[in-house]
């Protein structure tokens, strides 16, 4: 393992994952003593319009894979409706080789918890939901601890700190579906029916839980409110790019020596990430890389110098997703983890729309084909077509997902496919993964 | 984009090149029908909400990143939409999807019973590849499996639109079966347990494990048409026939007073199958499962074919000929008609042959004992010489067509009296259930208990002991202040008329509040009898008897003498029975009555039994055909012309659905009376048509609405309890006879009893209960419901549920309650 | 001299006939065989367990130019299968005094059960003769067939049904010899 070089580590910006190391930080002393429930105080002093202004000059931008500008997204719930306003935070993170929100709930709960009441007091909701994922146990027991201190401390519930603001903090788990992370399929789950996504418009902030304005927000978004009441919009712009302001958690997985998360500004670059990582493993070199997440087009070692901020990604062909960067090196085959990931996308296709539904059935049969030697040059046509059929024309974004690898490495490697069906490459799977229909 | 005229609430686009104006908020794929542009669709239907499930419909629009599902795209100004026709990538986008359809849909076509008249298969033909390059192997389902006992399911037929459960959630309000598991796994299928309200039909077949519910809807079959692929289909047409053998006629439906228009298909003399027609203005593109599969009676066993009279010598009855027959129909009748004669017509006939029947009577009979009502008139006990309903019916219902369902459905407020709507009247159910979902239409029933029914419309209860509904129209405010709104509708269903009072409580209360009021009979011939004249005070056109100048321009209109319709009321069928039963009436002339019905089915078989002379104009063997002297085999609806008044006053015409020498009554009657040397020119449809629309008009003020005195519900005394009762929807009707299949999917008889009377007789939901008069018990599971205090609830006319025929009351009545069954003694003790 | 050449070339034809091949068949007693692919009365085939290849789908009726063919499904039940599937012909009937042989049918259908044998004798002496049922149609029962109904044996299942099929396919052989064509219609 290669130390990394100072002006690297230097990079390195501990906002949301500053707690993290704290032995017990999850508990509310511990939180209190390292700054805890100081944003609220700040908060709740000054108007919610000023919140939200200073969360739009703050320039923070989603965390949930979309970016989309957080200030702006609170500005859209119409105030003054007479309607019940909610909040729901998606914890849903499902997203293969996503890992910031589940470490972020299970070691700095009470962040998550101030973010919550900041947001809710911003857009005037007096109910909040914590949408989380139903596997993620021990997360889940960490922040239901979390909110119950915050109720006895009187942070939650009625009249919080004196400031006749009114919050109900619901922490619900989710039964285990990749889709219920889509926002309106999250929406329905959580009134109790089928996690299906929804038609939109109308959209969530006009019509969204009960059909009430609802403001649908990452966990990173939320959790960096109070860092951002706290230090201002102008110290959170210091960190990132001026269009991507802020840290990032970037989770890295695969082969490099350290997998973990690193938190830096935006725009940093996988080299730099890499190396703050320790370096790739031994005997590995970069072949191909998640931006964010394997809903994200593949890139390879060619762009390892891309800024991973919004712009750079995209303009590298790509989307910055969920900073989920999956390493894989010359020892991985792109097909092989290609069907892997289908699997798992055909797996949690909800079956509302057919391209997503059928296409993916298709698909995952092809790639056991191929990967059992049984392959055709024909069938990487009918591969990409089938992508290109099923890329924005499913309901939601879950299929242009499941698109998406196929297409990348189709684009990047196509030559790993011809070795299994010209027989150069072993075959990895047996006859026996071709047989029944299910 | 200005040359196009248009509204303000009005957008132009462009589809396709061409300039377009189109209402604000209106689809895509909607805009482009009208323009004649078919965008392939699955799950899109123009009366349930848009889903964008299937994707099939993607076009392209300007500006858009991606195609867009038109199925879900409103439209906007200035939008430019490329379909198939002009966009490449729609068609690319189209055609996938279509390749993705139908990876998994097996080749099934030569077997189904959607091929030839399929979605899928004409848009695979008209959007799909010619081969597949899907060569993996298909997903498979057990199948079918059955839902219900009508409706099956072929999982892997399926497309997954979700039409039918988008369908049951909102037009019927029954979720009965739902998407289940996901991915390519998703399927259709039925809850496996009584979550939603079923309560448990069992009909054996359903699913693996106990308390399964079966598809316990009334409005199933609707599932099976909209089906856009063979997934869902019916047991009793299921490898019938093949679509491209089928005739298919535009018929109306004869089964209640909905008016449902419908498409009848049959091949080589026989009905198939029914469907629902499409009438935006009555019954949109739905109907119920009774009008749906309810056609097999006209083919039964013990249809009559022939005439028969009863031979002199042996006191049987005989076949015979027309002639034969007829002539001693005609020579029975003329030697009656000194001591009078009586005519007793059923809900199944057509306004031309109530026309008939009331022309008949007035003409040849010269009599004004003439009603078309049967079922009970009046509350039991009560004295037959009331005329309330007759009188109620004289002054707001003939000849007015106030209320039409689209004011039902943009109705602020509707109550309900006397009225049932999922089992009386379910495409009134319907639009009111639209008008609840949509328009947040309130209704208020008056009634016994919050049935499920009058749950899915969202009403709210005022609760009435049955008896005292005139109070609760005379004196409630809750009521009152529901019709306030302008546009407030007040719906009475005939059940009203056992209650005396009501019907003058319903006429005051609209009169006084401004609301306007419809009457809602059970049967597709009863609007119509009433306007044809077959009511002992009305004549027709709704002409009182008792109007001279009336009297006289009907006389003149059918070329008769002055003196022939006699100028005062005559009997109503309680009355005519009476007569008849003991033995003052001359003779009887009976058409599609069954006595099981009337009041008091044993006076009336005693009252056939006395009558010296008996006529019967029936279909099928019956309790009357049995007891007849002159026994006349007519057509049934579909063997006939006709026109159905619904309860709207809309005329519903349809034509023979197949050829036959069948007569219609009217034609019958007409060589009776041309026998007795009277041209009554009913014998064809059109002449009846033609002659009904020549009557001269009637310029009298409407008669005075009845003031009879609104009265209390009877008390009853310790173990008894007062007996609420309706008709289901599938029950023991006789036009529902000959079909197990859909009675399968009726509702199970229950007594229903309140907490008070489930606690003071110990019983416990399902347990047995014994409800009983002087003249007989029935016993059913009861259904512990919330009912008002000492009040039973039965169904009027279910399996071991024979309301009239057992306990000889009707609803108001007072009833003995028994927990269990009654054993020997009890059982004597009830019969004393 | 001219009446004589005349007549000669009167009889031309004839003469030069009386040195031709004779083409006059010798039926019925040496009947003539038709062309493999002639298009003769139908067969409805069986699967090799006796089974009716025929789901009763009407296909054929459909394509039909003449109108010439009736079929009514039925349910096939465990206790009562005529065919593998689901549906099966409760009435298939073929109307000789329609058919023109065109042939549509046996390529509209979908299970190669209705094909077409060489066999042309169809004349009938009524016209209710010339419609042919199941009865007169079906193709015979070869060895190893049993009559239906009974349970499908060639497999449990469908795709064991099927493809056992493969290997063993049905026939029609010796259907023009079916009883019905051997002598008059009853």
């Amino acid at each position: 393992m290669t130390q990394p070089r100072q002006e690297v580590l230097q990079k390195l910006t501990p906002v949301l994952t500053k707690r993290w190391l704290s032995p017990d930080a999850w508990q509310i002393g511990v939180y209190e003593q390292l700054d805890g429930y100081r944003a609220i105080r700040k908060a709740l002093d000054v108007h919610p319009d000023d919140l939200i202004q200073l969360i739009k000059d703050s320039g923070l931008r989603g965390r949930g894979g979309a970016g989309f500008p957080t200030g702006l997204k609170w500005g859209f719930i119409p105030q003054g409706d007479g309607k019940p306003h909610y909040l729901v935070i998606n914890a849903d993170e499902g997203e293969p080789g996503t890992c910031k929100d589940l470490p972020l709930m299970t070691y700095d709960p009470h962040s998550l918890v101030e973010g919550a009441i900041i947001a809710s007091y911003a857009i005037r909701a007096n109910r909040a939901f914590i949408y989380i994922r139903g596997e993620a146990v021990h997360a889940a027991r960490r922040l239901r601890n979390a909110v119950q201190e915050a109720y006895a401390k009187g942070y939650l519930g009625k009249n919080i700190l004196g400031s006749g603001f009114d919050l109900d903090l619901v922490v619900h788990s989710g039964a285990g579906a990749y889709i219920c992370g889509e926002e309106t399929a999250l929406l329905d789950s959580l009134e109790g029916f089928r996690g299906q996504p929804r038609l939109r418009p109308p959209f969530p902030a006009i019509a969204g839980l009960y059909a009430s304005p609802t403001v649908v927000n990452n966990v990173g978004t939320i959790a960096s409110v109070p860092y951002i009441v706290l230090g201002g919009a102008d110290w959170w712009k210091s960190m990132g790019t001026e269009k991507s302001s802020g840290p990032m958690i970037y989770s890295l997985s695969g082969r490099v020596v350290n997998p973990g998360q690193y938190e830096c500004g935006l725009g940093i670059t996988l080299r730099e990430l890499i190396e703050l990582a320790g370096g790739m493993q031994p005997g590995h070199n970069l072949k191909f890389w998640t931006p964010g997440g394997s809903s994200t087009p593949l890139l390879t070692a060619e762009h390892i110098d891309t800024p991973m901020d919004f712009e750079g990604v995209a303009a590298a062909g790509s989307i910055l997703g969920t900073t989920a960067m999956q390493i894989f090196s010359d020892q991985d085959c792109p097909v092989y983890n290609t069907w892997r990931w289908l699997e798992f996308y055909h797996h949690e296709s909800c079956g509302k729309c057919t391209p997503c539904r059928e296409g993916n059935y298709w698909m995952v049969r092809t790639y056991r084909r191929i990967l059992a030697g049984h392959g055709t040059v024909k069938d990487l046509d009918t591969l990409q077509d089938t992508a290109d059929n099923i890329f924005g024309r499913s309901f939601c974004g879950l299929g242009d997902g499941a698109a998406t690898p196929v297409v990348s490495t189709l684009k990047w490697f196509r030559d790993d496919y011809l070795g299994y069906i010209e027989g150069r490459t072993a075959p990895r799977l047996s006859e026996k993964s071709l047989v029944g229909a299910h | 984009m200005t040359d196009v005229q248009k509204r303000a609430d009005q957008v132009s686009l462009i589809i396709d090149g061409v300039e377009v104006v189109a209402e604000k908020g209106e689809l895509v794929i909607r805009v482009a029908e009208r323009m004649g542009i078919a965008i392939p669709r699955f799950c899109d239907h123009p009366l349930l909400a848009p889903a964008g499930a299937c994707r099939q419909c993607l076009v392209e629009v300007e500006g858009q990143r991606k195609p867009v599902a038109s199925c879900t795209q409103t439209v906007a100004e200035g939008m430019v939409v490329k379909t198939q026709l002009s966009s490449p990538v729609a068609a690319k986008a189209q055609a996938g999807v279509m390749e993705l359809l139908l990876i998994n849909h097996p080749l099934d076509c030569p077997t189904c019973d959607k091929g030839g008249e399929c979605p899928l298969q004409n848009q695979a033909m008209s959007t799909g590849r010619a081969d597949s390059r899907f060569k993996e192997e298909k997903r498979e389902y057990e199948k079918p499996i059955h839902i219900s006992s009508q409706v099956l399911l072929d999982r892997e037929r399926c497309v997954l639109c979700q039409r039918c459960t988008r369908f049951s959630e909102e037009i019927a309000g029954d979720k009965f079966i739902d998407l289940m598991d996901r991915s390519s796994g998703e399927q259709i299928n039925v809850y496996r347990d009584d979550f939603f309200g079923g309560a448990g039909t069992g009909d054996g077949q359903v699913g693996e494990g106990e308390g399964d519910v079966a598809f316990n809807s009334y409005f199933s079959g609707n599932t099976i048409q909209i089906c856009p692929v063979g997934a869902l289909t019916g047991e009793q047409y299921r490898f019938r026939a093949r679509p491209f053998d089928l005739v298919s006629t535009p018929s109306a439906c004869e089964h209640c007073a909905s008016g449902c228009s419908q498409r009848t298909d049959h091949r080589r003399g026989k009905v198939l199958r029914r469907l629902a027609g499409d009438d935006p203005a009555v019954n949109e593109e739905w109907n119920c499962d009774k009008g749906r599969w309810g056609f097999r009676y006209a083919t039964a066993t013990d249809r009559i074919l022939t005439p028969q009279i009863r031979d002199t010598k042996t006191g049987e009855l005989r076949e015979a000929s027309w002639s034969e027959a007829l002539l001693a129909a005609a020579e029975g009748l003329k030697a009656a008609k000194e001591r009078g004669v009586g005519v007793l017509t059923g809900g199944r006939l057509t306004v031309e042959d109530a026309y008939a029947y009331a022309k008949f009577a007035r003409t040849v009979l010269g009599t004004n004992d003439v009603d078309f009502r049967a079922r009970p008139l009046r509350a039991t006990g009560s004295p037959v010489t009331t005329t309330e309903e007759a009188d109620f019916l004289a002054a707001a219902v003939a000849g007015i067509t106030e209320v039409t369902y689209e004011q039902v459905e943009n109705a602020p407020s509707v109550v309900l009296a006397g009225l049932e709507p999922e089992e009386e009247s379910p495409i009134l159910f319907l639009r009111l259930r639209k008008g609840h979902i949509r328009r947040k239409l309130r209704v208020t029933a008056v009634s016994a208990y919050l049935s499920r029914g009058l749950e899915k419309i969202g009403a709210a209860l005022v609760a009435a002991v049955p008896g005292d509904e005139a109070h609760i129209l005379a004196s409630d405010a809750a009521v009152a202040e529901a019709l306030g709104a302008p546009g407030a509708l007040l719906i009475v269903g005939e059940r009203l008329a056992t209650v005396p009072g009501a019907l003058s409580a319903a006429a005051d209360l609209a009169a006084r509040t401004g609301a306007k009021l419809a009457w809602v009979p059970r049967r597709a011939g009863d609007r119509g009898a009433i306007d044809a004249g077959c009511l002992p005070n009305l004549l027709p056109g709704g002409r009182p008897v008792t109007d001279d100048a009336a009297r006289a321009a009907l006389s003149l209109a059918w070329k008769v003498d002055a003196g022939v319709v006699p100028g005062t009321p005559g009997r109503d069928t309680d009355r005519i029975i009476a007569a008849a039963a003991d033995g003052t009436l001359g003779a009887l002339l009976v058409g599609g009555v069954d006595p099981a019905d009337l009041a008091d089915p044993t006076l009336a078989e005693n009252a056939l039994d006395t009558v010296p002379f008996l006529v019967s104009l029936e279909m099928r063997q019956s309790a009357v055909t049995r007891r007849a002297d002159v026994v006349l085999p007519i057509a049934p609806a579909v063997e006939k012309a006709g026109t159905y008044m619904d309860w709207e006053g809309r005329l519903r015409s349809f034509g023979a659905v197949l050829k036959s020498t069948a007569m219609t009554d009217g034609r019958v009657l007409e060589a009776i009376a041309a026998l007795l040397d009277v041209s009554l020119n009913t014998g064809d449809v059109n002449a009846v048509r033609r002659e009904l629309g020549g009557l001269p008009g009637s310029t009298l003020p409407s008669p005075v609405r009845p003031s009879v005195a609104a009265a209390r519900a009877a008390q009853p005394a310790e173990n008894q309890a007062v007996l609420a009762t309706w008709h289901q929807l599938i029950d023991l009707g006789s036009l529902l006879d000959g079909d197990q299949v859909l009675a399968g999917t009726a509702r199970p008889p229950v007594a229903r009893i309140g907490k008070d009377l489930a606690e003071s007789l110990g019983l416990a939901d399902g347990d047995l209960v014994t409800v009983g008069t002087d003249r007989g018990s029935i016993t059913l599971p009861a259904a512990i419901t919330d009912l008002p205090p000492r009040v039973v609830w039965l169904p009027t006319n279910s399996p071991g549920s024979t309301v009239r025929r057992s306990l000889g009351v009707t609803a108001g009545a007072v009833v003995t309650l028994t927990a269990g069954v009654p054993g020997p003694i009890l059982a004597e003790e009830a019969a004393r | 001299m001219g009446t004589f050449t005349g007549s000669f070339k009167g009889f031309g034809v004839t003469f030069a006939h009386m040195f031709r091949k004779v083409i006059t068949t010798d039926y019925p007693f040496s009947p003539p065989k038709p062309a493999p692919r002639y298009h003769g009365r139908h067969i409805l085939n069986r699967h090799p367990d006796g089974l009716e290849k025929c789901i009763g789908c009407e296909l054929c009726a459909w394509a039909c130019p003449a109108d010439a063919i009736y079929v009514e499904g039925g349910d096939n039940t465990d206790e009562q299968r005529f065919s593998p599937g689901e549906r099966y012909a409760k009435i298939y009937q073929i109307n000789y005094a329609r058919c023109i042989f065109c042939g549509l049918c046996i390529e509209a259908c979908p299970t190669r059960s209705l094909t077409m044998s060489n066999e042309y004798e169809l004349a009938r002496d009524s016209r209710q003769d010339l419609i042919f049922t199941k009865k007169e149609l079906l193709a015979p029962l070869l060895p190893g067939m049993e009559q239906p109904p009974h349970p499908m044996l060639l497999g449990e299942t469908d795709k064991d049904y099927y493809v056992g099929a493969l290997t063993n396919p049905g026939t029609s052989v010796g259907a023009e010899r079916a009883p019905i064509s051997q002598g008059d219609a009853e």
